[in-house]
C-alpha cells in the first residue's frame, strides 16, 4: 500500500502547525501528543477538511499542493476518517449508515456489508436507530462504515477516547484485527502511551505544532524530544511484544514498560516467575529532575528503563557495562 | 355550511398559497443554506431576503407591477417569449404571495440549517459524498422538520396575504380573490359585516390550524428522524 507523505503548515489563530511526516503504507502510525499539540488539525489537513499550505501525497498521487494551488476536496481523496465522536448520521439506522458508505465506494473495491458487520460483531444491531446504540457499539459501526467506504488510508482521531478500560482494550484489539485482516494502512491519534504502544509500528510525536520525534516506535520513543512529552510517571521504554502475553497472538508489536514498574537486581533472582525476568546490560544512568535515576538496560526485548534511587545506583554499582536483571510486574503491563 | 361563493374563495386561497409555496420554497431553501454559512457579501443577500418584510406590501406589489406588468422588463419578455400574462391573474397572486412568504421560509430553513451539526457534513465528505450529495443526503433530511414546519406556517400566512396581492393581481372573484381580499370586498358593500364575520372566522381557523399543524408536524418528524 502507498505511504502518506505530508509536509504542511497551517495557522489557527495563535496556533501554528508545521509537520513533515511520512506514514508508511504497511503498518499503523500513531500520532502522539498532548491536547493542543495539533493532532486533530493534522488529520483534518490530511483529509482535506481544513485548508493548509504545503503538500499531502498518497504514494504518487498528489492530494494537495499549495505550490500549484491544488486542493483536492475530501470526497475525492480516498482518505477515510473515524472521529472521536463516531458522527453517525442520526436520521439513518446503523445499516443505512454503512450502506451510505457502500453506495459511494468505488465499485471494484466494494466490501460485503454482511461480512464487515460480522467482523465487527454488529450484525445484530444493524437495524437499530443509531441513537439507541451504546458508545462502544457506535464506535464499531463507525469503524465498519469507514471500512466499507474502502479508503486507501484510514485516519482515526482518538476513536476510543470515550471508552473506558475494558471496552477500550477490546476496541484496540478490534483495530489491530482490522488492520491485519483488511491490510488497511492507518494513522491513529492518541494521547495515551499504552494505547500508542499497543497500536504502533511507527510513531509521530507532536508538541506545540512541531514534530518532536518520529520513526519506528521503539526508536522514536528513545529520542530526547519524546521523553519531554510524557508525564514523568509514564517514563519508560517500548519493549517488542514477544514478552508476557500468555499465548494468544494479539498482533500487538510493542508494550510500554514504565520505569516505575521495573525493579533491578545485579544477581539473577531466584524463586520468582522466570518469565518476568529480563537479563541485560546497563547502557547509561541519568539523573531526573526529582533526584531519581533512570537506568537504561539493554535486553533481548529492547532497551528498557528502570527508575531507581540515587542510593540504589551507588549500592548496586549500576554503571554502564554492568550486568543486571530487570523484574517486570506483569499486571503493570495490562493497563 | 359554505356557500358556493365561499367555497370558491377558499379554493382560490388554497390554489394561490400552494403555487406560492411551490415557487418560493426551493429558492428559500437554497438561500437559507447559503446564509447558514460565511461568504463575502452575505449581509447583502441577507438584507435583500428580508426586504419584503420591511417594505410596505403595497410597495412590493407596485414593484412587481413595474417588473412583471405588461410594460415591465420581465412581464414584456414573458409575453413575447411564452405569451404569459402574470399581472392580474391567479399566477400573479401566487407570485406576489411567494415574494411575501419568502422571508418567512428563509428564516425557518436557515434556523434548521444552523442547528445542523457541520461535523456530520465532514463525516459525509470523508465517505466520498460531494457537496451536492451532502446537501441532499444529510443537510436536507436533517433540516427537514424545521423547513416543513416553516412551510406549513408560510402556507397559512400565504392564504392571508393582502397588500401585495391586491396591488399586483387585483381583486377578481374566482381568479385572484383570496380570503382577505373577499373580506375587504364584502366590507365595501353596505350590510356586508355578517358575511365578513363568517369569512374572518374561516380565515382565523385556517391560520390557527396551520400554526398548530406546523408544531405537531415538527415534533413528529423530529422524533422520527432522531430515533
Amino acid at each position: 500500500m502507498n505511504p502518506l507523505d505530508i509536509d504542511i503548515r497551517l495557522t489557527r489563530g495563535a496556533f501554528r502547525l508545521e509537520a513533515k511526516i511520512r506514514a508508511p503504507g504497511d503498518g499503523i502510525t500513531v500520532v502522539f501528543g498532548p491536547s493542543g499539540s495539533g493532532k486533530s488539525s493534522l488529520l483534518s489537513a490530511i483529509a482535506g477538511l481544513a485548508p493548509c499550505e504545503g503538500h499531502v501525497r498518497l504514494g504518487r498521487e498528489v492530494l494537495g499542493d499549495s505550490a500549484v494551488d491544488l486542493h483536492m476536496p475530501p470526497n475525492e481523496r480516498g482518505i477515510g476518517m473515524v472521529f472521536q465522536d463516531a458522527r453517525l448520521f442520526p436520521h439513518l439506522t446503523a445499516r443505512q449508515n454503512i450502506a451510505y458508505a457502500f453506495k459511494r465506494s468505488p465499485a471494484h473495491k466494494r466490501r460485503d456489508i454482511g461480512e464487515v458487520a460480522r467482523f465487527f460483531d454488529i450484525a445484530a444491531l444493524l437495524d437499530r436507530p443509531v441513537n439507541n446504540l451504546s458508545g462502544g457499539e457506535k464506535s464499531r459501526v463507525a469503524l465498519a462504515r469507514a471500512l466499507v467506504a474502502a479508503p486507501d488510508f484510514l485516519l482515526l482521531d482518538e476513536p476510543f477516547a470515550a471508552l473506558d478500560g475494558l471496552r477500550r482494550r477490546a476496541f484496540i484489539q478490534v483495530l489491530l484485527d482490522m488492520h491485519a485482516r483488511f491490510a488497511l494502512p492507518m494513522l491513529v491519534v492518541t494521547h495515551n502511551i499504552d494505547d500508542a504502544a499497543a497500536l504502533a509500528s511507527y510513531l509521530v510525536a507532536l508538541r506545540d505544532g512541531q514534530v518532536a520525534a518520529a520513526g519506528p516506535f521503539d526508536q522514536a520513543t528513545r529520542e530526547p524530544g519524546f521523553a519531554a512529552l510524557l508525564d514523568p510517571r509514564d517514563s519508560g521504554a517500548a519493549a517488542s511484544g514477544i514478552l508476557l502475553h500468555s499465548g494468544a497472538e494479539t498482533g500487538q508489536k510493542y508494550l510500554w514498560l514504565r520505569a516505575d514498574h521495573i525493579v533491578l537486581a545485579t544477581e539473577r533472582p531466584v524463586a520468582i516467575s522466570a518469565r518476568n525476568i529480563l537479563e541485560g546490560e546497563v547502557e547509561s544512568v541519568r539523573a531526573e529532575q526529582d533526584g531519581s535515576r533512570l537506568v537504561e538496560l539493554k535486553t533481548s526485548v529492547g532497551v528498557i528503563l528502570s527508575r531507581v534511587t540515587e542510593e540504589a545506583v551507588a549500592e548496586l554499582g549500576l554503571t554502564p557495562g554492568r550486568r543486571a536483571w530487570a523484574l517486570v510486574k506483569v499486571h503493570a503491563l495490562q493497563h | 355550511m359554505l356557500s358556493a361563493a365561499e367555497a370558491q374563495i377558499l379554493s382560490t386561497s388554497f390554489s394561490v398559497a400552494s403555487l406560492a409555496l411551490l415557487w418560493s420554497l426551493p429558492l428559500a431553501i437554497a438561500c437559507a443554506f447559503l446564509l447558514a454559512r460565511q461568504f463575502p457579501g452575505k449581509f447583502l443577500l441577507d438584507g435583500l431576503v428580508h426586504l419584503p418584510i420591511i417594505l410596505p406590501p403595497v410597495l412590493t406589489g407596485f414593484l412587481l407591477l413595474l417588473l412583471f406588468g405588461r410594460n415591465g422588463p420581465i412581464g414584456h419578455w414573458l409575453e413575447q417569449v411564452a405569451g404569459i400574462h402574470v399581472a392580474f391573474t391567479r399566477q400573479g397572486a401566487a407570485l406576489a404571495t411567494a415574494v411575501m412568504i419568502f422571508p418567512m421560509l428563509v428564516r425557518a430553513s436557515r434556523i434548521a440549517f444552523e442547528a445542523l451539526d457541520p461535523r456530520l457534513l465532514e463525516a459525509a465528505a470523508v465517505l466520498r459524498a460531494g457537496p451536492l450529495d451532502r446537501f441532499f443526503s444529510i443537510a436536507l433530511p436533517l433540516a427537514g422538520p424545521g423547513i416543513l414546519a416553516g412551510a406549513v406556517t408560510a402556507f397559512a400566512a400565504g392564504m392571508g396575504e393582502f397588500g401585495a396581492v391586491i396591488t399586483f393581481a387585483a381583486n377578481i372573484p374566482g381568479e385572484t380573490q383570496t380570503l382577505p381580499l373577499a373580506i375587504y370586498a364584502v366590507l365595501q358593500q353596505p350590510g356586508g359585516e355578517s358575511e365578513a364575520m363568517r369569512l374572518a372566522g374561516l380565515s382565523f381557523t385556517l391560520a390557527m390550524s396551520g400554526l398548530i399543524g406546523a408544531e405537531f408536524l415538527q415534533r413528529w418528524m423530529t422524533r422520527r428522524l432522531k430515533g
